[in-house]
């Protein structure tokens, strides 16, 4: 065993360990960590928010006597009247303006890249069929991708037709889940793996 | 009790101990299993590998947390020792707020490394020349629109606050024109930004690394040539991190690597406990019927 | 006017906004540029607001002694001072405030998340049961990915991995695609909703 001599380190083990200590049960030293966490993470939100965005993006340009910016700035206090029931719909400007705007800019976005690129994907043509196998496999995702999305279909009620169709495509989403479920469980392992090697490498010294 | 009643009501403490001792255990047991390297981990691969040196850019978006941090940060490091063993020069953006502090490690880190087994300033990576990192932005989408026309509007100075006109490598880099590929390191949804925008709008090259919780849901855009490449978890950086071993950009393994032993592990023993919760619900059923 | 203005801004932002996508004339792009610098300065105007949020909810539970109320004391000062750190000594890769990200706050929040990996293990055991042909598809599919991709998985069998990534790009590739399709269906039509001002719900209040 070769503990570190890193005060740093010897923090972060520690608090490490605080929060694994909610695995007993809810304790002091785990609601401790825990407001340390928001506290601290705000914190850090602070002061990159004015060193990344606000400073460079706002009050610079508004130095350097770029005035268009009073726009933004104006706009942006606005969010502030939530506080004053008197004026508190002023609220809604900022947000109509930055939810128009992107309602606006996802539409041609998804139309594009999440409906016509996939379904081009999707269709089958003589071409997929050079290679037998890869033709198989494209008809397999066609029928998959048509079951998924008529049972996902609620308008009309799944009966005739539409009952093995949306049958089937449960079966697809199933297969598609449980292959998310084995993946979930390596991201979440990862996660615990990471925090052992930390316990075990740099604070207690017992593994490189 | 009955056995099949015993074997659904195992003590949740004696799981947690168990799970833990499985990933203890490999990490003192070292043993390598050749990796079998995924496709699309290949592709991505391969994309970076075959950029000309010196000329386009990498943008690579580090987007993910500390929550994430054993899965993402490897591959951020063996991206990064890829770029600068290729002289391939990389910018770093942030759009997640969590995101700069790690961001800032790999890349210090890296470049201390690099250089510490210089010989020569070709050997070496200097901050400015062959890598930037830009810091972070609020509005990513709005961000990432902005940057397909110029970056300085975006960024008008880098993470630590120095102008970026000042830096050599940004002034040969406006806009997307510039960038071989953007690779988005990230713990949420962010490519699908990076798809929809950039790409759509820019034809900007997109590649992914992603958490594997969220890997399955991009194989359409893997399929469709939208993604080009992805790494998939710690499964992915450790597929990264061996291919930049085998051909020789490296010869350290990272995290990812010796923690995949662990993750095997992990994976046999959750099995046992599912099946086992199975076979005695299956017995408990018929115990029931009869 | 307390609805309708806000209204008129969100429609007109909408339109203008679908319209620039396919016009690139210097001036609509001009125009875009302008925009899209405002937004990016707006998004961080947000936070402002949470972090205002979070001292008043935690302002209010020190002053009324509420339960736990001197967790509330950590937060405050915790924040204060990471903020002050970070704006007055900088944020370099070897300042304080970058050691205070790395060794407290990526802890804490790594920490956090390790947690559910137990939660995972614990439930998966308890409640993955083979009930239904849809349980035990979903059950099949989750082994084969977890044994097949894992290095293991290749002495178990040669053809695991390949079967796993099969499974990976063919059926789960599908219905990963019906959902992304049908999202994006969804996606456009609350765009269009909101634009045309028939979804309202975030004007918020009845005034």
């Amino acid at each position: 065993m070769n503990l570190t001599p890193d005060p740093w380190i010897w923090i972060a083990a520690f608090l490490t360990l605080m929060i694994f200590s909610f695995l007993y049960k809810d304790n002091p030293f785990y609601k401790f960590a825990e407001h340390l966490f928001v506290g601290v993470a705000n914190g850090y939100y602070i002061a990159l928010y004015w060193h990344n965005t606000l400073r460079p993006n706002l009050y610079d340009p508004l130095s350097a006597g770029n005035f268009i910016y009073f726009v933004p700035l104006l706009l942006g206090l606005m969010y502030f009247t939530r506080f004053i029931p008197r004026i508190g719909w002023l609220v809604r400007i900022p947000i109509g303006f930055m939810i128009g705007w992107g309602a606006g800019i996802s539409i041609p976005a998804y139309f594009q890249a999440d409906l016509l690129k996939q379904l081009q994907g999707t269709i089958v043509t003589p071409n997929s069929f050079l290679n037998p196998l890869e033709g198989i496999w494209a008809v397999i995702i066609l029928i998959g991708v048509v079951c998924t999305l008529i049972y996902f279909y609620f308008s009309k009620e799944h009966t005739g037709i539409l009952k093995p169709t949306a049958r089937l495509g449960i079966i697809f989403i199933m297969i598609g889940f449980g292959a998310s479920f084995g993946y979930t469980v390596m991201a979440r392992v990862s996660l615990l793996i990471g925090r052992i090697q930390f316990l075990l490498g740099p604070w207690l010294g017992l593994i490189e | 009790m009955k056995w099949y009643d015993r074997i659904t009501q195992i003590d949740r403490r004696i799981i947690y101990l168990l799970l833990t001792l499985f990933i203890i255990l490999p990490l003192f047991i070292p043993f390598k299993i050749p990796q079998n390297v995924m496709p699309q981990t290949q592709q991505l691969f391969d994309f970076v590998d075959s950029i000309p040196p010196g000329d386009e850019v990498v943008l690579l978006a580090l987007d993910y947390t500390p929550q994430t941090a054993p899965e993402c940060h490897p591959m951020a490091i063996a991206l990064l020792k890829h770029c600068f063993a290729r002289k391939v020069p990389v910018i770093g953006v942030s759009f997640d707020p969590q995101g700069p502090g790690l961001a800032v490690e790999a890349i210090t880190s890296v470049i201390r490394e690099v250089n510490e087994n210089a010989r020569t300033r070709e050997d070496s990576v200097i901050y400015g020349t062959d890598c930037v990192y830009l810091g972070w932005k609020s509005g990513r989408v709005a961000a990432l629109l902005q940057m397909g026309e110029s970056v300085p509007q975006v960024f008008p100075v880098d993470y630590y606050g120095t102008p970026i006109d000042s830096l050599p490598l940004m002034l040969r880099v406006g806009n997307y024109k510039d960038v071989a590929i953007a690779i988005n390191i990230a713990s949420a949804a962010y490519p699908d930004d990076w798809i929809r925008y950039p790409q759509s709008r820019y034809g900007v090259k997109v590649g992914a690394g992603l958490t594997a919780v969220m890997a399955p849901k991009y194989y359409p855009f893997v399929q469709t040539g939208q993604l080009s490449g992805m790494m998939s978890g710690m499964k992915g950086a450790a597929e990264y991190e061996h291919l930049i071993v085998k051909h020789g950009y490296t010869d350290d393994s990272g995290t990812a690597e010796t923690g995949m032993n662990s993750q095997s592990m992990i994976h046999i023993l959750i099995i046992v406990f599912i099946v086992l919760g199975n076979i005695g619900y299956f017995f408990s059923r018929r115990g029931v019927k009869q | 006017m307390k609805r309708t203005i806000p209204l008129a801004i969100c429609l007109i932002m909408g339109v203008v906004m679908m319209i620039q996508f396919f016009i690139p004339h210097p001036i609509s792009l001009e125009f875009n540029s302008t925009i899209l610098n405002w937004i990016i300065v707006l998004f961080a105007f947000a936070l402002v607001l949470a972090i205002g949020n979070l001292i008043r909810h935690h302002s209010i539970k020190i002053r009324k002694r509420k339960h736990d109320w001197p967790y509330s004391i950590v937060t405050l000062t915790s924040m204060a001072a990471m903020a002050i750190i970070g704006l007055f000594w900088g944020i370099e890769a070897d300042s304080l405030f970058q050691r205070i990200y790395l060794n407290i706050f990526a802890p804490l929040s790594a920490t956090m998340f390790a947690l559910l990996a137990y939660y995972m293990a614990s439930a998966a055991y308890r409640a993955f049961r083979a009930r239904s042909l849809e349980a035990t598809l979903l059950l099949a599919a989750a082994f084969i990915v977890m044994v097949g991709f894992m290095p293991f998985g290749q002495y178990i069998s040669p053809r695991l991995p390949a079967f796993a990534e099969w499974i990976m790009r063919y059926p789960n590739m599908a219905a990963q695609r019906g959902i992304i399709i049908g999202v994006a269906f969804g996606a456009i039509a609350t765009a269009l909703k909101i634009i045309l001002g028939i979804e309202r719900s975030w004007l918020g209040g009845k005034e």
